[in-house]
This record gives structure tokens, sequence and C-alpha cells, in this order.
């Protein structure tokens, strides 16, 4: 008996991203397009040639969704990251007061609960700072109906250009000395982690409107 | 829009070519047909985000086709040209031809 050849998949991480960056209606055709495009080139150019093809195309409409979806209403869009940007600023010291005023209510020497107090100082801040990241990308993200993804990537790129900005300006004349780069490392790392939080929350709204309106469609 | 409104390059562009492709205009025909006349490598996320644009002006409809095994299960959406949409084509080709005319360089009779 022989095997029947499995058929040819496009990029899955290509993919992924155009679906992740389009609306659910656009997301529909967009990937039949390019799927039905891949199996030509697949059958007619070979299978390398048409995976090039997929995701130079993928990059090439992700690139084209999102400077439609910016030019849609921008003043809203605006709007909703100015309210991202001013809330990740204003409360960027907020994990860190919040396990404080916690722990200051506990006697880590004296109680039962030590490790719970060492615990909390060693993860509480990073993840009530995740956290915080998630409700600023989920605010942001139902603000900007229908450009959920567009509107996270947009703020913690800003909020990334922030951060680049900071660090020339304590760092641009006088580059850091040693005593300082174990310092640095922990603290671009959680701004890194904060960054993925708002884009996390914006991947959750977006999936979460996607999935409500699929049902809305089919009942 | 208005009759006094006119289309983009690529609008105009991509307007003739559903006009042209009639029943069979969906995004893999739109841009074959696109590259093959204009010799333009062209996008599908151009396209559609041009096409919405359209939509959205009520120069095109759309209505979605039934899910195909050779595109993952997924839809086709086909788009046609809306009566506002035809003025739209005839009012930039004319706009068009009367830039155009009687100028030397492109060879145009006065």
């Amino acid at each position: 008996m022989t095997q029947q050849p499995s058929p040819a998949r496009p990029p899955r991480l290509a993919a992924w991203l155009v679906d992740l960056l389009a609306s659910r209606e656009q997301a529909e055709c967009i990937l039949g397009d390019l799927r039905e495009e891949f199996s030509y080139l697949a059958s007619s150019r070979g299978i390398a040639n048409a995976r090039r093809w997929y995701r130079l195309q993928s990059a090439k409409t992700i690139a084209h969704l999102a400077a439609a979806a910016l030019l849609v209403r921008p003043l809203w869009l605006a709007v909703a990251l100015l309210l991202g940007f001013l809330l990740s600023l204003f409360s960027a010291g907020l994990p860190e007061q919040l396990i404080v005023a916690l722990l200051r209510t506990q006697r880590p020497y004296s109680n039962r609960h030590y490790e719970a107090y060492v615990w909390l100082l060693a993860y509480g801040i990073p993840m009530v700072s995740i956290t915080r990241s998630l409700l600023i990308g989920c605010v942001v993200a139902l603000l900007a109906r229908g450009r959920e993804m567009v509107a996270t990537i947009a703020l913690s790129l800003l909020r990334a250009a922030t951060i680049v900005w900071l660090l020339f300006l304590f760092f641009g004349r006088t580059p850091p000395t040693r005593p300082v780069i174990p310092f640095l490392a922990p603290f671009l790392f959680s701004r890194a982690l904060d960054l993925i939080g708002i884009v996390i929350g914006g991947v959750i709204v977006g999936r979460v409107r996607s999935a409500s309106a699929s049902r809305l469609a089919a009942t | 829009m208005s009759a006094r409104e006119h289309l983009g390059e690529f609008e105009h562009i991509v307007l003739l070519t559903v006009l042209r492709l009639g029943d069979q205009a969906y995004g893999v025909t739109i841009r074959r047909e696109i590259e093959a006349r204009t010799r333009r490598d062209v996008s599908i996320g151009a396209i559609y985000a041009t096409l919405d644009r359209l939509e959205a002006k009520k120069l095109v409809q759309s209505r979605l086709g039934d899910p195909t095994p050779e595109r993952g299960g997924r839809s086709k959406r086909f788009f046609r040209v809306t009566a506002q949409g035809v003025s739209a084509v005839k009012h930039t080709h004319r706009a068009l031809r009367s830039l155009a005319e009687g100028l030397a360089v492109l060879g145009s009779s006065s």
C-alpha cells in the first residue's frame, strides 16, 4: 500500500500573525486567499517557493492592515493610546507600593508566614506588574473597537520608545558602570514583561470579541 | 461618496478589475488580474484594505461564498461594483480624459 503524500501546509507563524491582526471577517477571506494561492504555487513552483511567497505576502498584508487600521477613526485611536500611555505611566510604581503595603502588615521574622513573605517579595511584584499591564492592554483594546492588536502593539512600541529615551538620558553620556548592570537587567526584563502584557491584553479582548461575534453569527 | 469626489489611483484600478471579473471577483482573481494587466506586484492586504474602503463608501458590495477545501475550509468573499461605483469610475475617467486632452507629450489629439 502506498502512502499518500501529506498536503503542503503554509507557514504557521505567518498565518497566525495574519489571523491575529486581521478582524474576524477579514481573516476568513484573507487566509483563504493566501491558502489558495499557496496551494497553487506549491504545485506549480515547489513548496519552498510557495512558503517564501506566503511569508512575504503575509508581511505585506499585515503592514497594509495595520496602516488601514491606523487611518480609520484616527482620533479615537489616539485617545485610546493616550489613555493607555497615561495609565501605564502613572501606575508604574503601583505593583511595588501594593506589595510593600501588604508586607508592612506582617512581621516576617516573628510569624509563621515567613515563606509567604519571601515568596511575595520575590514573585509578587512581577505578578502584579504583569496583571497591571494586562488590564491596561484590555482597556486600550476595548476602546479601540476592531483594532485591538494594532492599538496594543502601538502602545507597547510607544512605551518601548519611552524606555529607550529614558535609558539614553541616564546613560547617554556615561555608559553604565559595573555595579549598575546587575540592576539594569531585571529592570529591562520587567519592562519587557510589561510590554508583552499589554499586547496579551489586546489578544485576549480580540479573541473574546471574535468568539462572541462568531456565536452571534451562528445563531 | 459624492459624484464630485474622485477615486484614488489604486481604488480606480481595483474597481475596474472587479468590473472586468464580473461574478468571479474575489481576492485571488483580483490580485492575479491586476498583476497580469498592470505588471504591478500587489498584496492581498492592499486589495482588501482598498475594497473595505470602497465598501464603506458604498461603491462595492460583498457576499461570502461557500467554504472550499482548497482554501482550508474558508470562504471566498465575492465583490461586485454598485451603480454608485460605476458612476464614480465614469466620473474619474471623464476627469482624467479631460486632463490628458491636447497634451502633445501623451500623443493625444485635441
